[in-house]
């Protein structure tokens, strides 16, 4: 064997034994928990043979507690870049068949380089976690490792889409990263993020409760809003991670990808002008709603098991990309609560931030009552909604189905509040409140004195309703830009996209503002 | 002439009545309840009449507020399609006194005809032939016997008080009477304390054969070609065409003959059917008269080119009729497929809500008769027929292959329907061959014995479909990507070929790879386990939810649902669900959890739209599955819901007395 000949060979070799990671044993053990190994998982997210790895041969530096003679294959990460139908992405994918996928100096670093291009690059960074921890034989060194990772997640956000995984248990600092992209998909029964454990919580306070209660998919998805997406499968969140790049630019100087409709942008949808029920009080599903308006009837929807009075999602309409934030009258009435208002303000910061204009659908009867909204800060999470539909520089489309009350009028993108083009249903009601209230403050006295109060009161209600329960009296001040048959949406709402896609708004310069969080 | 009709019924039937009185110069006034405010046959007629709540007891099963309706807007006559108060001579009294024309035959007719044992002897005066049998109980084993002998083998054991099936028995030879008789009158006295039993012809494979009739009030009575509607489910007619068959024209004649007969017997007048069960040898029994509209009269309009509303509507006026019998041409074939808001799926529990999309199949000799669109509302207060499907051809053959196709373009949204279920059954086999009965959907849908396995060619035709939507939604995405990947400079090659792997909904797998033949992308050479097809794809329009191939140069049509890489197909009446995967997601399949959707979770959830009318459990009880845990009622129907596990009850969340939709969480388990 030539000398040449034998380099090559040797680089082979090297490969290949890196490339077994913790070994089969070790990758049986983590098939044997439904669990993918790291390199399993890149290979599913990117397109066929487009994968390229970075760092394949950086080995970590402790010599403490016996570790230089421990041999950590790739340090326990695997990162690198690849295509994702056909457009450049980055990823890092923890093995927690290596050490656990504990982070380590050198285990960091590797995250932060391919952090660093992703940036410069401008192409969509995502992060699969499995990993046991910070590798405290590596004490302070990991902690800085973290510090760093944290530092750029917070440099990218806004500039390119950052998607985390969570595919097997975070815990402690490992949370905080994830935390700060823009979405975080878990897998069910497989996988927990927590900042202390069931074990630190039951010697600290007492408390009894397991890891997947603790801080489970279901958990997370439904009760905390930490992560967007609870999936089934590793394969299931890859898949779902491909449908979210789908929507997405690659970073924020880019449009977001343009599909060429199949669906009728000029379809008329009958089964919109039967859709609000007579009884004001009856819900209907604005799901449905939704999915008469939207391109092929396609909805992609995080968050979808929290804080369900108000959806958001993406899709598209005549093509265009467009995030979608509506109440859902089927759930709470579709009142605006602190959860809601912090779900909707995250999604519409995000896709403000990627250019990706939005569609308002309102059918809100008001904030949500009551002491432990008060005491939780409804003020100032409500306030963020305002703050936020105020700050988006995207175009801003408004439509009004049925009720449209008070302050949570002006908090699902009034006009006021920047909504370049408004259109109501003439279901629409646009009141400071619902007649039944708004007759009693005004003819209280009136009322009262009645020989007959009952009557008066339906009476004074009747009037109310007259002039306030319906779209006109807003029409004809010009808060609301038209009144459209409701199975004229799609059309009408296509037609003000297109219109407004070249809408561009500048703001005074400023370092940025500060949001009431 | 009339000028102006009130009808007293909703749905599809009011509709279709309000489109004669239409074509006529005829004024209709319709009559609604609170549930049908919105509907189809409100927005269709003249002039509306809200008659009250939706209880059918209160608005359409109401005379007076019907009659009051009537009067109010100066009607001068009532017509009241099917079902409702069609049959109650109470009402047709009440409405000729009120001094209104009832489109139907008089009241003493209905009263008449509508007693089974007064309507046997009109029928057996006028030479109908009434099933073999002795009419008084029989007496001892001899008696029994010597009945039997007369009447003819097979016979069948009717205990005299009986129902439900209870007590009868089939003999069909002298030996086995003895047996039969004694086991017949315990069961009998068991079941209804009375152990009187009648003798009467046993029908072996019985096909339901019908005729109308339509008689003037001068005494002329013509009969149609005989419509066939033996496919019935639970003694609910499913199918039905015209001509039959079993029948050939000197049958016809004679079937025709005697119905008349029968009309004219009965002083009958307007249109009315009557029934009869067919046995193998072409003898054909009495079994009743309908004295009113049937639902499934649009046959008959379609090979006889009649419209039998306007001549319900002509002789209700006085008029002579005008045909004579030579003059009722049958021309070609036409079936109908009644579409019903059930789901097949779940036992045909009744399914409800908004049509949320809707569209209709339409061509010459396509008829639908509907009483729903896009917005309608689907409730359970009233009957789950939404539309009937009529198709029309030269032959048997034709209209059958109209059928099909005319029930694949019928898009209805919202809700389950039996739509498939009545496209598996006009191309089933059996069905095809015209071998009927009325134990058709028990023996050849109910038993998956007698359910014939898809064809090959017809899975990989589904599997097709499936993967060529699959892949061409997915190509749009990488196009939309493509100026960026000019922006990087592409790397990728031109892909000659792509391989999916497949599993269907009954655990088949299936390799299948499409590789593009021409620029265009419109006609693939595609293999599915190495078996190949040449494919011609359409435009796609994902949103359509329909597909049209050529596969091997033939056309066929697809319906397909999907939800991420959960591809669902119809095709001919078959359905499958096919998960696709790239090879490299298949290879990893074994490792992953399977999919979560469909696991319980604790909870015992509403399978249909109801009211909850009694909760048997309540917390802490220990409950087995399969135990009824709520009754509820839906549709008129109370059935039990039962229990998805073993388990202890934790909570229960409904009352009686409360409405639930679909998947409403009903009970909650521990643990």
């Amino acid at each position: 064997m030539g000398i040449v000949e034998g380099k090559i060979k040797n680089l082979a070799e090297r490969e290949a034994k890196i490339r077994e990671m913790g070994g089969k044993k070790a990758v049986e053990k983590q098939h044997e928990g439904g669990k993918l190994s790291a390199r399993e998982r890149l290979n599913l997210l990117f397109d066929p043979g487009t994968f390229r790895e970075l760092d394949l041969f950086v080995t970590h530096r402790c010599v403490n507690f016996g570790m230089e003679k421990i041999d950590i294959p790739a340090d326990g990460v695997v990162t690198g870049h690849g295509l994702v139908d056909g457009r450049p992405v980055f990823a890092y994918s923890q093995d927690f068949t290596s050490r656990g996928g504990s982070l380590g100096e050198m285990h960091a670093k590797k995250i932060v380089k391919v952090m660093d291009m992703a940036l410069k690059a401008g192409a969509p960074l995502v992060g699969m976690n499995d990993s046991g921890g910070a590798r405290i034989q590596e004490g302070v060194d990991a902690l800085s490792g973290y510090g760093k990772i944290f530092y750029r997640n917070s440099l990218a956000s806004g500039v390119i889409p950052q998607i985390s995984a969570i595919m097997g248990p975070t815990a402690g600092g490992a949370v905080y990263s994830p935390a700060m992209t823009d979405f975080i998909f878990m897998v069910k029964k497989s996988s927990y993020m927590c900042i202390t454990g069931p074990n630190v919580i039951k010697a600290v306070t007492g408390e009894e409760i397991t890891a997947e209660a603790l801080g489970g998919a279901a958990t997370h998805n439904e009760k905390s809003g930490v992560a967007q997406f609870a999936c089934d499968s590793d394969a299931e969140a890859i898949l779902d991670i491909r449908t979210l790049l789908s929507y997405l630019p690659a970073n924020n100087m880019e449009d977001p990808p343009f599909v060429a409709p199949t669906d009728d942008p000029g379809r008329i949808e009958p089964a919109l002008d039967s859709i609000v029920p007579d009884n004001p009080n009856v819900p209907y599903d604005m799901k449905e709603v939704i999915r008469a308006i939207v391109d092929d009837g396609v909805f992609f929807e995080p968050h979808k098991l929290y804080a369900k009075n108000i959806i958001v999602g993406f899709s598209r309409l005549g093509g265009r990309v467009i995030g979608i934030i509506a109440s859902q009258p089927g759930v709470m009435g579709g009142c605006l609560d602190i959860n809601a208002s912090d779900k909707a303000t995250r999604f519409i910061r995000f896709c403000d931030a990627f250019n990706i204009p939005m569609l308002t659908i309102a059918d809100v009867p008001g904030y949500l009552p009551g002491s432990d909204q008060e005491w939780g800060g409804i003020i100032r999470h409500g306030a963020k909604l305002l703050w936020c539909y105020s700050e988006a520089t995207v175009p801003k489309l408004l439509l009004i189905t049925r009720k449209d009350y008070g302050g949570s009028y002006l908090a699902m993108c009034a006009k006021d509040l920047g909504a370049d083009y408004a259109v109501a249903w003439p279901t629409a009601e646009i009141a400071v409140m619902g007649a039944a209230g708004a007759a009693n403050i005004i003819h209280a006295k009136e009322i009262a004195a009645a020989a007959d109060p009952a009557a008066k009161r339906a009476e004074k209600i009747a009037e109310y309703e007259g002039l306030f329960s319906n779209p006109y009296v807003a029409a004809s001040r010009g808060y609301i830009d038209a009144v459209i048959r409701p199975s004229d949406t799609r059309p009408r709402l296509v037609e003000a996209l297109n219109a407004f896609a070249g809408k561009r708004e500048l703001r005074p310069p400023k370092k940025h503002g500060n949001i009431p969080v | 002439m009339f000028s102006k009709i009130l009808i007293a019924n909703r749905g599809e039937i009011a509709v279709r009545i309000m489109k004669t009185c239409r074509r006529m110069g005829i004024g209709s006034v319709a009559v609604y309840s609170d549930a049908d405010a919105r509907s189809l046959h409100v927005e269709e007629a003249d002039e509306t009449v809200l008659i009250g709540p939706a209880p059918a007891a209160q608005s359409y099963l109401s005379m007076d507020k019907i009659i009051n309706a009537a009067l109010l807007t100066h009607c001068e006559a009532v017509h009241p399609g099917y079902g409702f108060l069609s049959e109650n001579p109470v009402f047709c009294r009440k409405v000729e006194e009120a001094g209104l024309a009832f489109i139907g035959p008089g009241h003493e007719a209905i009263s008449a005809l509508g007693d089974k044992i007064a309507a046997k002897k009109l029928a057996e005066a006028a030479g109908v032939p009434i099933v073999p049998g002795c009419s008084r109980p029989v007496g001892d084993l001899a008696d029994a016997l010597s009945v039997a002998d007369q009447v003819g083998y097979p016979v069948i054991l009717k205990p005299s008080a009986g129902g439900g099936g209870k007590g009868m028995r089939v003999v069909s030879a002298r030996d086995e009477m003895a047996q039969a008789l004694s086991s017949s009158r315990s069961e009998a006295m068991k079941a209804f304390g009375d152990d009187r039993v009648f003798i009467e012809r046993f029908v072996v494979k019985p096909r339901h054969v019908e005729v109308q009739v339509l008689a003037d009030r001068f005494g002329a009575a013509l009969y149609m070609p005989e419509r066939e509607c033996s496919i019935q489910r639970r003694h609910q007619k499913v199918i039905e065409e015209s001509p039959s068959v079993a029948v050939d024209p000197e049958l016809r004649v004679r079937m025709g003959e005697a119905a008349a007969a029968l009309a004219r017997q009965a002083g009958y007048e307007n249109a009315g059917t009557v029934e009869y069960i067919l046995d193998a040898q072409k003898n054909f029994y009495f079994l009743e008269m309908n004295t009113r509209l049937q639902v499934e009269h649009p046959v008959t309009e379609m090979v006889t080119g009649l419209d039998l509303v306007e001549l319900q509507i002509r002789i209700a006026a006085g008029e002579r009729l005008k045909l004579a019998q030579e003059d009722i041409p049958c021309r070609g074939w036409a079936i109908e497929a009644r579409v019903c808001a059930e789901d097949p799926e779940r036992n045909f529990l009744p399914s409800s809500g908004l049509i949320t999309r809707y569209s209709e199949p339409w061509g010459k000799d396509v008829r639908v008769d509907s009483g729903v669109r896009a917005g309608s509302r689907v409730g359970v207060h009233y009957d789950s027929m939404l539309a009937k499907v009529i198709c029309r051809g030269n032959t048997r053959k034709d209209a059958l292959r109209a059928l099909t196709n005319a029930l694949n373009a019928y898009h209805i949204e919202g809700f389950a329907t039996n739509a498939i279920y009545v496209n598996a059954i006009i191309n089933h086999p059996v069905f095809i061959a015209g071998d009927l009965s009325t134990s058709f959907i028990a023996e050849c849908m109910e038993d998956p014995a007698g359910r014939p396995e898809p064809r090959q060619s017809h899975l990989d035709a589904m599997a097709l479909a499936a993967v060529l939507t699959f892949h061409n939604r997915q190509a749009m995405v990488r196009m939309s990507l493509k100026p960026m990947q000019a922006h990087v400079g592409a790397s990728h090659k031109l892909q000659k070929e792509f391989a999916y792997m497949l599993r269907d909904s009954e655990g088949a797998a299936y390799n299948v790879r499409v590789s593009p033949e021409t620029v265009a992308l419109r006609t693939w050479t595609a293999r599915v386990n190495e078996r190949e097809y040449r494919v011609v794809t359409p435009e796609f329009e994902f949103y359509r939810r329909r597909l049209r191939l050529t596969i091997d140069a033939e056309i066929r049509r697809f319906l397909i649902r999907a939800v991420d890489n959960f591809y669902w197909v119809s095709f001919l009446g078959a359905t499958r669900t096919f998960e696709i995967y790239s090879p490299r997601e298949w290879e990893l399949l074994p490792v992953m959890p399977a999919s979560q959707k469909h696991e319980d979770e604790g909870v015992l959830s509403s399978p249909m739209p109801g009211l909850v009318v009694d909760v048997l459990v309540k917390p802490g009880d220990r409950v087995f599955r399969g135990q009824d845990l709520v009754i509820m009622e839906s549709m008129k129907m109370e059935s039990g819901v039962s229990s998805p596990c073993d388990g202890e009850v934790e909570a229960v969340l409904v009352k009686p007395g409360q409405a639930v939709e679909t998947g409403d969480v009903l009970v909650r388990f521990a643990g």
